[in-house]
């Protein structure tokens, strides 16, 4: 089974048909709303959200349509963009789990914003040291953009030392953090960078060069990247060069940009009452943005939007609500309105 | 003073290229100068070079903004920082920047759409401009076979700037299309540099095949035989992908595609890697080849029929700049020209299109924005390709400017596309003819560039009307990759992070 079928079959488990196919469209293309961010946390799929920002529709219909024929999944009748697994599908899956576990260190929905960024960072990085070490200083960069030749600019900036030392540390840093992580394989990575008189293959060509599937090497590309990311930052005081990788990356740089205008300000003190009229939005538009907020930054306070008693009870509805339905909440909840409710569901996903 | 030694010392040549120091020479005479000379034969340095002797800035003119981009990287990986490119990519804060410190920059490079803020003009007033440089000047010709309507605007700014010296250059034009570009810049006496559009290094071969299978079958046996590197040249870019993949499954060598409907990321690597030699062949769109500074490529296939005898020789161009022998090939099937007629044909809005293209901004003034820009919705709602908006949108700038009603505007503009749509017509044909021909290639070639046609080239290096060997071009030297140390990971990092045979 190719791989992008079993991630869709993944995801379709996790649903277990309480919605539709096409909130795993979203989902994998990395939809910045709030349905999608909430699904993501409620059905543990947080996994693959955005990791895949180019699918179309039709592949994931014709995605589904060939596992459904062939027994793994059933169409529901009475609504028919809803599936659930068969058992026949079920023994599969797990099967095929068995033979090649999920990626372990991948967390779309963490690092999805962040991912594209430190590939580029560290692509430029080491391909400047690269010729830096071997003391070249005619080539073209393989990254474009004013952004990230300022950040390079200020990394070098900051260590500066030696060319022969800057290159054996950064050989240093990269090597224990590859070591480091469970189960990669180093050259996901070692193919595809560039540096003095060697440049490095597309992603395409560096799965054809592995043997792998092109969608199993595109996951396993990002699961090491995240590993990187998760590793600098537990682990910050063991990189000196690494570590600026994250450098400067404003949190609220993975918002939308109209979330983003909302949380700025927020930040200067605007009291929600007044954001519609200085937007010109909707109350419920300024609401969505709030959420969407509340599950990205993790030091957004909620407490000036929701009553502390409040978010107690609903928190205690939505754990023994196992499916975390906002109509069952707010029933049992009912002097919460449906936005407090998103807005601490939001905060709990975490 | 020998221009030799400041070739030396500015840009590392012991030799000018052939034209080179004529148009120099010029240049530095005070004379207004067009210079033809083929691709690969730097035709930048004929700019850069006078630019280091004169006072002031040299101001080019570029069209295609990928071009102007890598001109910009070639001269910073050189050294020299004091060059800029004004372009749409540049965010508002970065224009405000460059525009306020104009005279630090030495070298100005400038899309013409830029010429259209009166801002950006006035600017240009208060600098120095020593040189006024149109790269690709054929496309200020209506005649020429990629005419951009914007160019015409060039005269107009050469006039503000003060009438300063200036260069033309183009690659290939004709005769009339030479007579139109110094008519359009308002140059009534300048000097003219024309070198040869032969190059005697590579062989000219047109192979007829009978059905769509044969070429194929034909072009894969070629690439087994030919000498890499080298370049397949498609008017598709599905079928460039296509090929790049069955190639790759039949293991013939180290093939990728490369177009514009790939990653910015993605062309880079595999242009990079074409240079580095990492790889043998590229199959590729018309996209492939601004700027690709690789001397050693040894044939270049065209698996479609080019729009035009122009850009068939600017492509066949890249192959043999090392002089060494090459070879251009060009696979024909009937009918194949269906599809450059499809091409020319949607390159220009239909008369259809522009009705409503017209009617809509008349009954809705606000599509039409400050300076001249029109609001993209109607490039969708008319189902404008990328091509065709920017004709009209170019169009329509020109012709506002001048304060012309609408309608006389959309009459103008249904005549032009007409025009030429006629003159691409009579391109393809011509370009049919040749390939029918039964007379020496390249004779037939210096004739239609109006030159005397004297090459002394052996029978079997010159075309395949005149017997050429093929025997010549094929691989002796097999190729080696260098694959296994490439998959020791923690050893390739080493190689590249750390310099063993540095000095301590
Ligand atoms: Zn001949």
């Amino acid at each position: 089974m190719a791989y992008f079928d079993l991630i869709i079959l993944y995801c379709l488990k996790q649903l277990n048909g309480e919605r539709t196919i096409y909130s795993v469209y979203h989902l994998l293309k990395g939809k910045k709303s709030a349905q999608t961010i909430q699904d993501a946390h409620l059905f543990s799929l947080t996994k693959f959200f955005g990791v895949f920002m180019t699918l179309t529709r039709s592949s994931l219909e014709e995605a589904v349509h060939s596992m459904s024929k062939q027994g793994y999944i059933l169409q529901s009748e009475l609504e028919p963009q809803h599936y659930t697994m068969t058992e026949k599908g079920n023994a599969f899956l797990e099967l095929l789990l068995k033979e090649r576990p999920l990626p372990v260190y991948l967390d779309g929905l963490k690092y999805h914003p962040l991912t594209q960024l430190v590939w580029e960072r560290i692509s430029i990085l080491v391909q400047v040291v690269s010729n830096l070490v071997y003391q070249e200083n005619k080539y073209i960069p393989i990254q474009k953009g004013k952004e990230i030749h300022q950040w390079l600019k200020n990394v070098l900036r900051k260590h500066s030392m030696d060319r022969a030392e800057i290159g054996k540390k950064l050989f240093n840093e990269l090597t224990s953090c590859l070591e480091r992580g469970e189960g990669l394989n180093p050259l996901v990575l070692s193919l595809r960078l560039t540096g003095h008189q060697i440049i490095g293959l597309t992603s395409m060509q560096a799965a054809d060069e592995l043997k792998m599937e092109r969608t199993a090497y595109h996951i396993e590309f990002l699961n090491l990247l995240h590993f990187l990311i998760q590793d600098l930052e537990k682990n910050p005081e063991s990189y000196s060069i690494l570590t600026d990788l994250l450098m400067e990356t404003d949190p609220s740089l993975v918002l939308t940009l109209s979330s983003r205008k909302t949380y700025e300000l927020l930040q200067r003190g605007i009291p929600f009452e007044k954001l519609p009229s200085i937007r010109r939005l909707k109350k419920s538009t300024i609401e969505d943005h709030i959420v969407e907020i509340a599950l990205n930054v993790k030091d957004f306070s909620i407490h000036s939007f929701v009553k502390k008693e409040v978010q107690g009870e609903i928190i205690g509805a939505a754990k023994s609500s196992p499916t975390r339905q906002l109509k069952t909440i707010r029933e049992s909840v009912p002097q919460a309105n449906y936005f407090e409710i998103r807005l601490v569901l939001a905060k709990l996903g975490e | 003073m020998e221009l030799e030694k400041i070739l030396y010392q500015y840009f590392g040549y012991s030799y000018f290229k052939p034209g080179q120091k004529e148009v120099i020479t010029s240049i530095l005479e005070k004379k207004h100068t067009l210079a033809m000379l083929p691709t690969g034969t730097g035709k930048s340095l004929c700019y850069q070079f006078p630019g280091y002797l004169l006072e002031g800035a040299v101001l080019i003119i570029s069209p295609l903004l990928s071009l102007m981009q890598d001109q910009v990287d070639q001269m910073m990986k050189m050294g020299e920082k004091r060059v800029i490119a004004l372009n749409s990519f540049l965010s508002q804060e970065e224009k405000r920047y460059a525009m306020n410190h104009l005279d630090q920059y030495k070298f100005i490079f400038i899309s013409p759409e830029m010429v259209n803020s009166d801002w950006v003009v006035n600017r240009l007033q208060d600098i120095k401009v020593s040189l006024f440089a149109v790269d690709e000047a054929h496309c200020i010709s209506q005649w020429g076979y990629d005419f951009r309507p914007d160019y015409l605007k060039l005269g107009e700014l050469r006039k503000k700037l003060g009438n300063p010296i200036t260069l033309a250059l183009t690659a290939t034009a004709t005769e009339k299309v030479r007579e139109d570009i110094l008519n359009s810049l308002g140059l009534s006496n300048a000097n003219r540099v024309v070198t040869t559009v032969d190059r005697p290094n590579i062989a000219l071969v047109v192979e007829k095949w009978n059905r769509y299978n044969e070429k194929f079958d034909r072009l894969f046996q070629l690439v087994q035989e030919l000498q890499p590197p080298g370049i397949i040249y498609f008017s598709s870019k599905k079928v460039a992908d296509q090929t790049a993949s069955f190639l790759r499954g039949k293991g013939v060598g180290r093939v990728m595609a490369y177009h514009g409907g790939m990653e910015q990321e993605q062309r880079i690597l595999v242009q990079q890697q074409f240079l580095n030699g990492q790889l043998d062949i590229i199959c590729a769109t018309s996209a492939f080849g601004m700027g690709v500074n690789k001397d050693n490529i040894r044939y270049v296939v065209h698996f479609h029929m080019p729009l035009q005898l122009e850009s068939y020789l600017q492509e066949v161009g890249r192959a043999g700049r090392d002089k060494g022998p090459s070879v251009a090939i060009l696979l024909y099937v009937p009918g194949d020209e269906q599809l450059p007629f499809q091409l020319a044909e949607g390159e220009l809005p239909s008369s259809a299109q522009l009705d409503w293209f017209f009617s809509s901004l008349k009954s809705n003034p606000d599509f039409l924005k400050e300076n001249s820009t029109i609001s993209p919705d109607l490039r969708k709602m008319g189902g404008f390709t990328e091509v065709q908006w920017r004709l009209v949108e170019d169009f329509l700038s020109v012709h506002l400017i001048e304060g012309i009603p609408l309608e006389l505007i959309r009459d103008k503009m249904k005549r032009f596309v007409e025009e030429r749509l006629a003159s691409k017509h009579t391109n393809i044909f011509k370009m049919k003819t040749w390939i029918d021909s039964a007379e020496c290639r390249r004779l037939n070639i210096l004739q239609y560039f109006n030159e005397n046609g004297d090459t002394q080239i052996t029978p079997s290096q010159c075309c395949d009307i005149c017997g050429v060997n093929l025997q010549n071009y094929e691989s002796r030297v097999p190729q080696e990759g260098e694959k296994e140390e490439y998959l020791m990971w923690k050893g390739f990092l080493r190689k590249l992070l750390i310099n063993e045979s540095a000095p301590k």
